[in-house]
């Protein structure tokens, strides 16, 4: 098998606030092979964003990376620990060179007083200095074409604020794809946009990862989302992957209490008489973070005395599928 | 399972903590700003117990005629003469002869002046004595006030400088408690009238919005655009000689309260425009709420704190425009102590080559000003829980 | 609908000046659109629709919190009809008291310097309900154990609490003056998926206790399924379809709500790219189309469509379609 494109081993990222050091993510690891959609799934708090950011170290000034974490990017035959970069130059190849990011909110990406073009034109040579202007210029209409945006000779010369929703979370999908990165993040693309614009963004995507065959991680909250775009996913709780594998396994034979849970909490269109199930309790205040597993204070198959004591970690089912719980482990031999 | 026990009533305390509390809690997890807090408070009190703290009168009256222009006097415990418990000074004399070629020098004594804590012969202070001279005598309000004479420190016989004296025999300690004391005054006032002037009129624009905000926005606009420095001129050349020290004074503290106001009303405005959209004032106007009710619960506490932490932050700017006034000469005159005037006293090549403990108030306004501003700087960080990134 | 309606509106207009109108030139948005609607007393109503669509303002509107342009919403329950759009003072009180909101965002609802039980008691004591301050708690402590709020959490302010509390508490606070009619917008778009179900179930078993009438706007039609039991789509202020939810659901009749069911992203990994996707966006609203304001993005789009505005037609028992090709395009 081939080196993985990303390999994230034992991420631990915790902040320091007023209210003390509070724990974002707490060993995670994960790897993702070139071509492959990721799916990070979580509700608030879960830490999905936290960990993306960090791929490109964009976390706030308070945020404390932990020691034995290592973000390994297999990029052009280099092999590069994103979580040691420290020099504006070398973050380049994180930032915009290897990886690309998109957001939830399309306006936050682009600067509101210069054109779409000229952002687009200006982060193409900070990547490759030897590109003229009108070579920039040319690949950034081509990109517009590409994701769709009819009209784009026109729209490069446009604002932001000039185009419509769904039309600017396609420019912001022309700008990241522009370098050329052999990673996307993609950070709720689709969960401010209308129902028929989400489909319209969901089915570009899939066609940009076909075209481009760069891997793409892709953060939501939304289940059903997940199923149309990701091959493999990662269900995120309170800073912890709790359960992992093909999208097949993990949404039609969840293991984990919480994915199940929260399968059984989604109202389903196909089943309207389903009733709707919610997972008992709120999810805990991150200054209130949980002893041992980290849902036990929810989780209806709880043990007592373990689960609130012991870390669960992620355990095989089968193949990729494994889930972080120890209600569902098989009996160890 | 004590600790536990204690650490859960602590987050209930949390949990039910109101909006300035929490505020309050931040801003004292701020060590700078809270020494600057620390800092802050002893000023206000140097300046309200100016008198009391000043061991002469700071005006021509309590001159030392027999020290002008007098060095520091540093209280020392022993001399050749031997050691004391009590610190004293020696005295000084002035003293003309042959060895001098006439001409009147100061030199110390070899006797000892001791230091006296709370003698109580000093000079005469009031407390609530006011003076208010209207057109015609028997308009004249005057409150004789209960006098004291007792101060925190002084000598045996005759006169301690810690600062030294300025040209004319005035104590530069005493000049400088009361200068702080004006300064503050000055701003005081001047922010209380900006104040007033930035609610209302802010609160008017940023509650009724549409034709009657813009109206008030263009003069807002109108009043930040006047340049300052030919404005002052202008009113000093328009102030009178014949005004005494407390006419300019009013007039100074009216004059930065008039100009001050623009920031403030404009932060109101915009405090109130974002607030009167909120979800939960909409709440209350589905219940049938007034004007009034939304006024009183909603809008005024939402952003009192927020007017606290602008009324600190706008403050040192008063005591800045007044030292600036002062100092270019536009402003208190030499009689009257402020910081300005202290600071116009430095100015004299004479005095940076011989006299420089001249420059002993310099570092105290300097600090008088930091310390605002540092406190203003907790305060607004402290209120504004998103000015740093905690996700 | 053999209920009685409890709120009907009767060519329905919302429309909003906008734009900077120096010489006098401000485009009209017309945000709701001559819409007719009956909700049924006891009913859990769903308005579906994307942004833009009018459905909140069409809510603010039943609760006269939108300026109304045309048309009249009769409130009427069992005590006489209200006319809401001509309500005045006093009479607006009154009304007050039967209609309230759901608000979308718990943060932003909740005034971060009151205690919760001042929150919740605001409604009483501007409405004056309560006389003493010891009937107010009572109330209170009341309705906040009937939202399923620790009442021991009454002196905590909102800042103690995660959005699904906090939601709770603004249900407690919008149920605290007994009304009998209740828009939730979006009530629970900004939850958890985890909480979401849980606030779906307190809204639909206090409906049920307390006999509410709900107005439940959402973008989402997975939660609309679920909690109601009539829906009403709308698109660019206009109804184009409404109907009992199954038959909505099983059997939708305008091309819009077929399009909108389809993109819904299905949980089935295997179900992939399947169904009709719309292309383009829904247009402005201060410029919209000709005719049905569908046919833009309409996949059966035909002359007539362009030219002529549909109305609703009625296509099976309380099923409306506002499609001149409703019948001809079912099975298509």
């Amino acid at each position: 098998m081939s080196a993985p494109l990303i390999d994230v081993q034992n991420l631990n990222i915790r902040f320091h606030t007023d209210e003390g050091l509070i724990t974002a993510v707490d060993d995670v690891s994960f790897h993702l092979n070139p071509g492959e959609i990721l799916g990070l799934v979580g509700e608030s708090g879960s830490g999905k964003s936290v960990t993306a950011k960090a791929l490109m170290k964009l976390n706030a000034a308070n945020a404390v990376i932990g020691d034995k974490t290592r973000l390994l990017l297999n990029y052009k035959d280099q092999r590069i620990d994103i979580a040691k970069l420290k020099k504006p130059k070398e973050l380049l190849i994180a930032r915009g060179g290897a990886i690309s990011m998109i957001f939830q909110e399309p306006m936050a990406s682009f600067a509101p007083a210069i054109t779409i073009g000229a952002q687009m034109v200006e982060q193409l040579r900070i990547h490759d200095k030897s590109l003229s202007n009108a070579g920039a210029k040319d690949i950034s209409i081509d990109m517009l074409n590409r994701v769709g945006i009819s009209d784009a000779t026109k729209r490069f010369e446009q604002y932001a604020f000039e185009l419509s929703g769904g039309m600017r979370q396609r420019a912001m999908i022309a700008m990241a794809l522009s370098t050329q990165p052999a990673l996307l993040i993609a950070d709720e693309p689709t969960t401010a946009l209308d129902v028929t614009i989400q489909a319209q963004v969901i089915d570009l995507m899939k066609d940009l990862v076909r075209d481009f065959g760069m891997a793409i991680i892709f953060i939501t909250h939304d289940l059903g989302v997940i199923a149309q775009t990701a091959d493999r996913v990662a269900v995120m709780y309170l800073g912890r992957i709790v359960e992992t594998g093909t999208v097949r396994d993990v949404i039609r034979s969840p293991q984990h209490p919480y994915t199940i849970g929260l399968l059984n909490a989604l109202p389903k269109l196909d089943d309207l008489d389903a009733p709707l199930t919610p997972v008992p309790g709120d999810i805990p205040s991150p200054l209130d973070r949980p002893t041992g597993c980290v849902f036990h204070t929810r989780c209806p198959q709880v043990i007592a005395g373990r689960c609130a004591s012991a870390v669960p970690q992620l355990h095989r089912i089968k193949d990729e599928h494994a889930a972080a719980c120890f209600a569902t482990e098989v009996e160890p031999a | 399972m004590f600790f536990r026990k204690k650490k859960t009533a602590s987050k209930e305390d949390y949990f039910t903590a109101s909006h300035r509390q929490l505020i309050w809690q931040r801003f004292k997890s701020k060590r700078t700003a809270l020494i600057a807090g620390w800092f802050l408070i002893t000023f206000i009190l140097m300046g309200l117990f100016a008198p009391f703290l000043s061991p002469y009168n700071p005006t021509a009256a309590g001159r030392n005629e027999n020290y002008t222009n007098g060095a520091p006097q540093i209280p020392q415990f022993c001399d050749d003469a031997g050691c004391s418990w009590r610190p004293f000074i020696h005295g000084v004399e002035r003293y003309r002869g042959a060895d001098t070629n006439f001409r009147w020098v100061t030199r110390q004594t070899e006797e000892r002046n001791y230091l006296t804590f709370l003698p109580s012969d000093g000079w005469a202070w009031h407390v609530g004595k006011f003076n208010l001279n209207l057109p015609g005598e028997r308009f004249d309000i005057r409150a004789p006030g209960i006098e004291f004479t007792t101060h925190l420190f002084g000598v045996q016989d005759g006169y301690i400088h810690f600062f030294g004296t300025d040209a004319s025999g005035k104590d530069i300690l005493s000049r400088t408690f009361h200068a702080i004391r004006v300064s503050l005054a000055v701003g005081t006032i001047g922010v209380f009238i900006s104040f007033v002037l930035a609610l209302v009129i802010g609160g008017i624009s940023g509650y009724f919005g549409g034709w009657v905000d813009s109206g008030i926005q263009a003069f807002t606009d109108s009043i930040r655009v006047i340049p300052t420095i030919p404005l002052f001129m202008a009113l000093a050349a328009f102030v009178p000689d014949g005004w005494t020290a407390e006419q300019r004074f009013f007039f100074i503290s009216l004059i930065l309260g008039l100009l001050g106001w623009t920031t403030l009303a404009r932060r109101i405005r915009t405090h109130i425009l974002a607030e009167r959209n909120a979800d939960y004032v909409l709440a209350a106007q589905l219940c049938g709420a007034s004007s009034g009710h939304v006024i009183r619960r909603h809008l005024l506490p939402s952003f009192t704190s927020y007017i606290i932490v602008d009324l600190v932050i706008s403050f040192p700017y008063m005591v800045l425009s007044e030292t600036a006034l002062s100092f270019i000469g536009l402003g208190l005159k030499d009689p009257v102590n402020s910081l300005g005037v202290m600071l116009q006293n430095v100015s004299k090549v004479d005095v940076l080559l011989n006299y420089q403990w001249y420059f002993i108030p310099v570092p105290i306004f300097v600090a008088i000003v930091l310390a605002f501003v540092l406190v203003g700087d907790g305060l607004r960080d402290a209120a504004d829980p998103y000015s740093e990134v905690n996700k | 609908m053999t209920a009685k309606p409890l709120i009907s509106a009767k060519g329905l207009s919302v429309h909003f000046l906008v734009g900077k109108g120096v010489l006098g030139r401000k485009a009209v948005l017309k945000a709701v659109n001559d819409i007719n609607l009956d909700i049924p007393k006891g009913a859990f109503f769903g308005l579906v629709g994307e942004s833009g669509s009018g459905k909140t303002t069409l809510g603010r509107a039943m609760l006269q919190a939108a300026p109304i342009s045309e048309g009249t919403i009769t409130f009427d329950d069992g005590s006489g009809p209200i006319d809401v759009a001509g309500l005045q003072k006093q009479a607006l009180k009154n009304y007050r008291k039967k209609a309230q909101l759901i608000f979308q965002d718990p943060y932003a609802a909740l005034s971060p310097r009151m205690t919760v039980r001042d929150i919740i008691a605001e409604p009483l004591e501007v409405m004056k309900i309560t006389r003493t301050r010891a009937e107010t708690d009572m109330r209170v402590r009341e309705i906040a154990a009937m939202c399923r709020l620790n009442v021991e959490h009454l002196r905590r302010f909102p800042h103690a609490f995660s959005g699904g509390q906090r939601q709770r508490i603004s249900i407690a606070r919008a149920l605290v003056a007994s009304p009998s009619f209740l828009v939730a917008d979006e009530s629970v778009a900004a939850l958890d998926v985890s909480i979401q179900a849980d606030i779906l179930n307190l809204l639909k078993s206090l409906q049920k206790d307390l006999g509410l009438t709900f107005l439940f706007i959402s973008h989402d039609l997975s939660v609309v399924a679920h909690t109601c039991d009539h829906v009403a789509v709308m698109y660019l202020g206009r109804l184009v379809e409404t109907a009992p939810t199954r038959t909505l659901f099983n059997n939708p009749h305008h091309p819009y709500t077929r399009a909108l069911l389809s993109a819904v992203p299905s949980l089935d990994p295997d179900d992939r790219g399947k169904g009709e996707k719309l292309e383009g966006e829904i247009p402005s609203p201060i410029a919209p189309p000709p005719g049905c304001k569908f046919h833009t993005r309409c996949r059966f789009v035909q002359d007539r469509c362009k030219r002529e505005e549909p109305a609703l037609r009625q296509m099976g028992e309380n099923h409306f379609a506002a499609c001149h090709f409703a019948k001809e395009l079912v099975g298509k």
